[in-house]
């Protein structure tokens, strides 16, 4: 199948990124601690995790911020444009082993720079926003 | 209002050594997150594409570690500090080959009411360049404490 190819002039406020269903389970938040060199009992290890007053091992800030990279990269797939700038807020721990969602939409868009700003954010089952953010994506000329 | 040290501001506390960026970092970082797109798993793909070759996903940008003096050097408010989030500015793709060195300095410090009272921010740039001495992305930390 051909991967996603939109121009600028296809892009429209309201247009939908995802929404993404994705288990989010704890080999793979160890596999990307493990990767990236976070290998702390906090993202690794339940009982370790308790001990620092958490409720168990939970996903790094920079991994959910890596999940809503994606959730852009695969909403640019192969167009002529690039994720220039990310920025998140996070409210809540993203608990692994459990069923996330992400997902956002394009809230404005600027004719002269070409670009598209987006809301993009992770939920969980019970649809509470644990990690927020905006993106800005620049198509070229 | 928050008391400080003003000299804090824009002062470079720490440059990092080299790392050098592989092809296996990169495909490692792609497995563990998932990133599919050809320009970051395909090589005979991404010779083709816009970007003449295999770049690594922009949020491998928030993988390099800061030295061991970054933690001294933030200025800490109170007992509670964690990571509250990041805003990130992607200037040029990463690829296998460069070395990435990162240089942080505090940006921004302030104080902010709300509904669980005052909360003191604390913004730390870490900019990232590559061997040739181009930035490819700027990465602000932003940490909150409680008073």
């Amino acid at each position: 199948m051909p991967e996603r190819q939109i121009c600028y002039q296809d892009v429209q406020i309201g247009d939908a990124l995802g929404p993404q269903e994705l288990f989010l389970s704890k080999d793979q938040v160890r596999a990307y601690a493990r990767t990236t060199g976070m290998w702390v009992p906090r993202f690794t290890d339940d009982e370790g995790a308790r001990k620092e007053g958490l409720p168990g091992m939970i996903t790094p800030g920079n991994m959910s911020l890596a999940l809503l990279s994606k959730l852009v990269t695969d909403w640019i797939g192969e167009s002529n444009a690039k994720l220039v700038r990310l920025g998140t807020t996070y409210r809540q721990p993203v608990i692994p082993d459990h069923t996330i969602v992400l997902q956002g939409f394009v809230t404005h868009t600027d004719d002269a720079e070409r670009t598209a700003e987006m809301d993009i954010w992770i939920e969980d089952e019970d649809t509470e926003r644990l990690v927020i953010g905006t993106a800005t994506v620049k198509f070229a000329e | 209002m928050v008391d400080y040290d003003p000299n804090l501001i824009g002062r470079v506390f720490e440059v990092t050594d080299p790392v050098p960026v592989t092809a296996e970092m990169v495909a490692d970082f792609c497995k563990a997150t998932g990133e599919g797109g050809r320009s970051y798993t395909d090589a005979e793909a991404a010779k083709k594409g816009h970007l003449g070759g295999i770049v690594a996903p922009p949020s491998f940008a928030v993988t390099f570690r800061n030295g061991r003096q970054f933690f001294e050097h933030i200025p800490r408010f109170g007992r509670q500090g964690f990571d509250a989030g990041k805003d990130v500015e992607f200037v040029e793709p990463i690829r296998p080959g460069d070395t990435i060195t990162l240089s942080s300095h505090v940006k921004e410090i302030y104080e902010k009411t709300g509904r669980t009272g005052s909360m003191v921010f604390v913004i730390v740039r870490s900019t990232l360049m590559n061997q040739n001495g181009d930035v490819v992305a700027h990465v602000d930390h932003r940490f909150m404490n409680r008073p």
